[in-house]
């Protein structure tokens, strides 16, 4: 009979292949892969065999707003170094054209992260954020691979897409896909951004709220009372002075705290996830300020939403 | 002869002969969003087709959709072709991330698991668009054939229903050893009756 202890590592190759595998296997499968050729051969073959199960599907054509959503993405998505060619044991790596492809943090051999340590990365979605600024430092700085530069934007890589594409949808919800994060200046402020939004639209009590300014535009409200954290998105907003910015600010019986500043190119949705903690019931004010922003409001606000 | 200078500025619309998706990924690698617009109309219907195969919602499937094509912008300076087709490289991050999903969400897991008997009739009930994805139906299907009925069940629950091998054994009734097996015999034989080798 078969016991899970008594089988061979290789057993594993089909449900590898086919993504059937739990975290626990798959790093057990990824140490053997990383020992030999013939099973990297064979899982590279298994996998091309999987795919040609792919390929069998009949096509479905998806509507438009998905490519719309993803182009408008493109500018502020930003894009991976290739994987560095450390001391390859063998080119003929195949087999991690499988692994490369979908979980690069636990291609053995390739970022030369040990399976156990593979295993820990994929559990810690807690640090998703700190992972962002971690990875960004890194691909800013173009280190050569150091092992653990490479397990940062190993770390980086296993979660942004899902964040940013989180992101997306919130605001292709909100407003309609014209994302172009014109108020961001660094990609780490873009990622922290990105991150926040999507997770106020993946919390289960996000809860929005629409109004309109003086001039007629259109803003939301996007918040999570279980999360602390809000974020507002406006279409159109006018194009400032160079000396003056927008400020939000959150404002509750204790009177009015800001919580950041941002600008606008005027013909687009300017959005921002606001700093500091919402509390219930909270008022969220936006004004405009002298650049870099104030203590307190010094103007009428232009919106106003209550939470 | 065309002068290209005449053509529209929007030029990129209509190479005379379509790019090769290879060629397109090496272009998205360096940051050609118009090669990113040809590569997604190439491809994003075999994408969406998979994952909505295992998602069956459609809505969830484009979602999905669109992270896989984040994914594959982030990334696509990490393909290498001679590791593969670009094909190869996207249908396997595609269904790597149908199958996450699956695993990470309610709607997942609350799917019946009647989705994946169901789907032993193994997905051709839907007529192919192309002639190419007929052939390949069909040249999928034969092969299939030569499987055992243990062997065919297990890697049409893995690969189509998205269901991992503990979910396998459950479903079928045999132990998770026989299980692994079986998805390696199976592919094994599939391997060698599609011919592909590497």
């Amino acid at each position: 009979m078969s016991s899970r202890t008594e089988q061979h590592p290789a057993d594993l190759a089909g449900a590898y292949a086919l993504h059937a595998l739990d975290a626990d296997d798959t790093a057990t499968f990824e140490a053997h892969l990383a020992e030999s050729e013939r099973a990297r051969i064979e899982a590279a073959e298994l996998n091309d065999t999987a795919v040609a199960l792919g390929l069998a599907v009949a096509p479905v054509q998806p509507s438009a707003a998905v490519k719309a959503n993803l182009m408008s993405l493109l500018a502020s998505t930003p894009q991976l170094p290739p994987l560095p060619r450390v001391a390859g044991p063998d080119p003929a790596d195949a087999a991690a054209s499988a692994v490369a492809t979908t979980a690069a943090p636990t291609t053995p051999g390739v970022l030369g992260t040990p399976p156990a340590t593979a295993k820990g990365l994929s559990a810690d979605a807690p640090s998703a954020v700190a992972d962002i600024r971690s990875r960004n430092g890194a691909a800013n700085s173009r280190h050569r691979s150091a092992p653990a530069t490479e397990r940062a934007q190993a770390r980086w890589f296993q979660r942004p897409a899902q964040i940013m594409l989180a992101a997306a949808a919130a605001v292709a919800l909100f407003v309609g896909g014209t994302f172009l994060g014109q108020t961001l200046n660094t990609n780490q402020f873009a990622s922290q951004q990105a991150s926040g939004l999507a997770q106020i639209n993946a919390a289960n009590d996000s809860q929005r709220a629409a109004t309109t300014t003086a001039d007629g535009q259109e803003a939301t409200l996007v918040w999570s009372n279980k999360l602390g954290i809000s974020a507002v998105l406006v279409d159109n907003l006018p194009v400032l002075p160079s000396d003056q910015d927008y400020q939000l600010w959150y404002i509750n019986g204790e009177g009015a705290a800001s919580a950041g500043t941002f600008d606008s190119s005027g013909d687009s949705t300017a959005w921002r996830v606001l700093d500091g903690t919402m509390h219930a019931g909270d008022q969220v004010g936006l004004t405009v300020e002298p650049s870099g922003g104030s203590d307190q409001p010094t103007t009428d606000p232009i919106l106003a939403f209550q939470s | 002869m065309l002068d290209l200078m005449t053509v529209d500025s929007a030029g990129d619309l209509a190479p005379p002969a379509p790019a090769t998706k290879e060629e397109l990924l090496a272009r998205v690698a360096h940051g050609d969003q118009s090669a990113f617009g040809e590569l997604y109309d190439q491809i994003a219907p075999r994408v969406l087709g998979l994952v909505k195969r295992l998602l069956v919602d459609h809505a969830q499937s484009e979602e999905v959709t669109q992270e896989i094509f984040l994914e594959i912008w982030q990334s696509a300076a990490r393909y290498e072709p001679t590791r593969g087709g670009a094909s190869t490289w996207i249908l396997t991050m595609a269904h790597r991330r149908a199958v996450d999903r699956i695993r990470s969400s309610q709607a997942g897991r609350d799917r019946d698991t009647k989705i994946g008997i169901r789907d032993l009739a193994v997905a051709y009930d839907h007529v192919a668009e192309t002639v190419e994805v007929r052939i390949e139906h069909e040249r999928v299907e034969k092969a299939m054939t030569r499987l055992t009925q243990l062997q065919r069940q297990a890697v049409s629950l893995a690969y189509y229903g998205g269901f991992s091998h503990s979910e396998v054994a459950d479903m079928l009734h045999i132990p998770l050893g026989t299980v692994k097996t079986r998805l390696r015999d199976g592919l094994i034989r599939l391997r060698d009756e599609l011919g592909v080798a590497s």
